[in-house]
């Protein structure tokens, strides 16, 4: 079944057309990597589905609710949660505190019931302790709990926001170059993670540069070049597609 | 003892060395510089939310100080009201205030929003001026009667110091709440990245009015109070140079923390008294430091946002190798 169905998404700057009548599908609880050459409208795209940037054009349902027109913060209430190409942390705050603010989408106690200590909002701040344990655990990063987000390393930040965008609870999570900066075995790790989550029952879309990464966890590829969608497939398809191998090689782009 | 025994004792120990104060100090003068302090640590609980905590600026604090002092005056000398009415009423008018200001800021980022709010504290200094037959214009507003609480009137000096601190108490302990349990991340948040904040699904326009709201509800209380501990106001005391000040002991206090811009706030109230607090100090020098005041928190201002960006509460922070925001 398909969880999110984008149909004709246009997004324009000035005389640019960074996305051009993009439609594609990610069916749920599959891998679905997003690949282009440098420029390709990947970010573009991820920008519109989130809620960051409102597309000229199209739409996309996720599970047949529209997102277009909706903020960052209705996005991820409808279940989509994103980490970013250069990541926003907290940085004053660890690594545990950045992943419990990700427990306020599902959190509803406020200002008030903090003041007076309701149980409420003890009860809201003890489940989000307890969430950013479970989840910094399952991505294989707890001794980082209580280290502050500025003295990470590159390659924890990025899952530290991946454990952040998971303690939304989202059913979508849209990584954006999750592997940028990760040595190889922290890429392998990175892997094993996406493997979790996916199992964990989380639809997975990735933007990523990394071909040997995006070939052994995508169940499916779409190929965005110059804002288009020149190909869509399994990844022993894609490797083969003469338009993709044009594009990472003959537009002069050495970014591979 | 350990840190953490010790950390849990410290504002323990010092509440109750504020609560005891009257009794240590018989001269009224010196309880009511401590009662300033009290009032000014009030305002600065409110500015260490909005700033310390949230990340927005506000060069206009004063104003909201203001609203709350005139509200106290008219609604207990013009309309009669008991005081504790007028108390909050005060603190509501200047959160509505703060409510206003609030919406404007919610496209306006860093200097932007500064602007806005420096804007909106000469905005309401002039309206204090001006809107004479309300406000008694330059020849200020008096007559204002003590507080009162029910039948209990507040009027000596180790009262009105009880009164003053007991409110500073109560709201340092909600502020406490607010900034420890989901709020407060999402203050935290929304300084440290607004993308990210989004991204989390952190309500930031929410979290930006309601913070805006309880700081000036908080610098409308302290307004009300000094209103009620002086019994005159007029308007040169709610200028851009007080809002400095109120900045300077949040900025001085640090960030992420209400303990630094406490101690910041008492710290710099007591500096504009040195001549009463140090009996031998040559009355120039204590006048020299009370005509370059503003001109000694402009760079106080400058030497932390330079030097030490976290202020006092960051000093402490690294003096004990890391630790959470207390």
């Amino acid at each position: 079944m398909s969880l999110l169905q984008a149909r004709n998404v246009t997004k324009r700057f000035g005389g640019l057309v960074a996305v051009d009548d993009v439609s594609f599908e990610v069916f749920e609880g599959t891998i679905k990597a997003l690949i282009g050459p440098n420029g390709a409208g990947k970010s573009t795209l991820f920008n519109a589905l989130t809620g960051f940037d409102r597309p000229d054009g199209g739409s996309v349902l996720f599970d047949g609710a529209e997102l277009v027109g909706r903020t960052p913060r209705e996005t991820v209430h409808a279940g989509v949660a994103r980490t970013f190409q250069n990541t926003r942390l907290f940085e004053e705050m660890t690594a545990g505190e950045n992943v419990m603010v990700g427990s306020q989408a599902r959190q509803r106690s406020g200002f008030l019931a903090a003041m007076l200590r309701l149980p409420a909002a003890v009860a809201d701040d003890r489940d989000a302790r307890a969430e950013a344990g479970r989840l910094l655990r399952l991505i294989g990063i707890e001794e980082w709990l209580d280290a502050p987000a500025a003295d990470l390393p590159a390659g924890i930040r990025r899952l530290v926001e991946i454990a952040r965008a998971l303690a939304t609870g989202p059913r979508l999570l849209l990584l954006d170059e999750p592997a940028a900066g990760l040595n190889l075995t922290e890429t392998r790790e990175l892997v094993q993670t996406l493997f979790r989550v996916r199992d964990s029952g989380v639809t997975v879309v990735v933007v990523e540069h990394d071909m040997g990464l995006v070939m052994e966890v995508s169940d499916e590829i779409i190929v965005l070049d110059r804002g288009r969608r020149i190909a869509e497939g399994p990844p022993r398809i894609i490797q083969k597609d003469p338009a993709v191998i044009a594009a990472y090689l003959g537009g002069g782009d050495e970014d591979v | 003892m350990s840190a953490r025994t010790l950390r849990a004792l410290a504002p323990l120990v010092a509440a109750a060395f504020v609560a005891v104060l009257p009794l240590l100090v018989s001269d009224r003068f010196l309880l009511k510089i401590f009662t300033f302090a009290g009032i000014n640590a009030l305002v600065v609980t409110g500015l260490a939310l909005l700033f310390g905590y949230a990340g927005q600026v506000s060069l206009g604090h004063a104003a909201f100080v203001g609203l709350g002092a005139y509200t106290c005056a008219l609604c207990t000398v013009r309309l009669d009201w008991p005081w504790l009415l007028a108390f909050a009423a005060s603190g509501a008018v200047a959160a509505l205030g703060g409510l206003v200001l609030a919406l404007p800021s919610l496209r306006l980022k860093g200097h932007y929003l500064a602007m806005a709010t420096l804007g909106f504290g000469v905005l309401m200094s002039i309206v204090f001026v001006e809107a004479e037959p309300v406000t008694g214009g330059v020849d200020g507003f008096g007559g204002i009667p003590f507080p009162s609480l029910g039948p209990l009137l507040v009027r000596d000096a180790a009262s009105l110091y009880w009164l003053v601190w007991g409110t500073v108490a109560i709201a340092v302990v909600a502020a406490f709440n607010v900034t420890s349990l989901r709020p407060g991340r999402a203050m935290r948040a929304l300084h440290g990245s607004e993308q990210g904040a989004q991204a989390s699904g952190v309500d930031v326009v929410g979290v930006k009015v309601r913070t805006f709201v309880a700081s000036a509800l908080l610098a409308g209380l302290a307004g009300a109070l000094y209103a009620s501990v002086v019994g005159f106001i007029s308007p040169s005391i709610f200028t851009f140079a007080a809002s400095i000040t109120f900045l300077a002991m949040t900025v001085l206090g640090g960030t992420g923390s209400l303990a630094g811009p406490l101690v910041a706030a008492v710290l710099l109230t007591l500096l504009q008294y040195l001549d009463a607090l140090i009996p031998g100090i040559p009355t120039e020098t204590a006048q020299a430091l009370q005509r370059y005041q503003e001109d000694i928190y402009g760079l106080a201002i400058i030497l932390v946002v330079v030097f030490a960006p976290a202020g006092l509460a960051g000093l402490w922070r690294r003096r004990r190798g890391g630790g959470e925001a207390a």
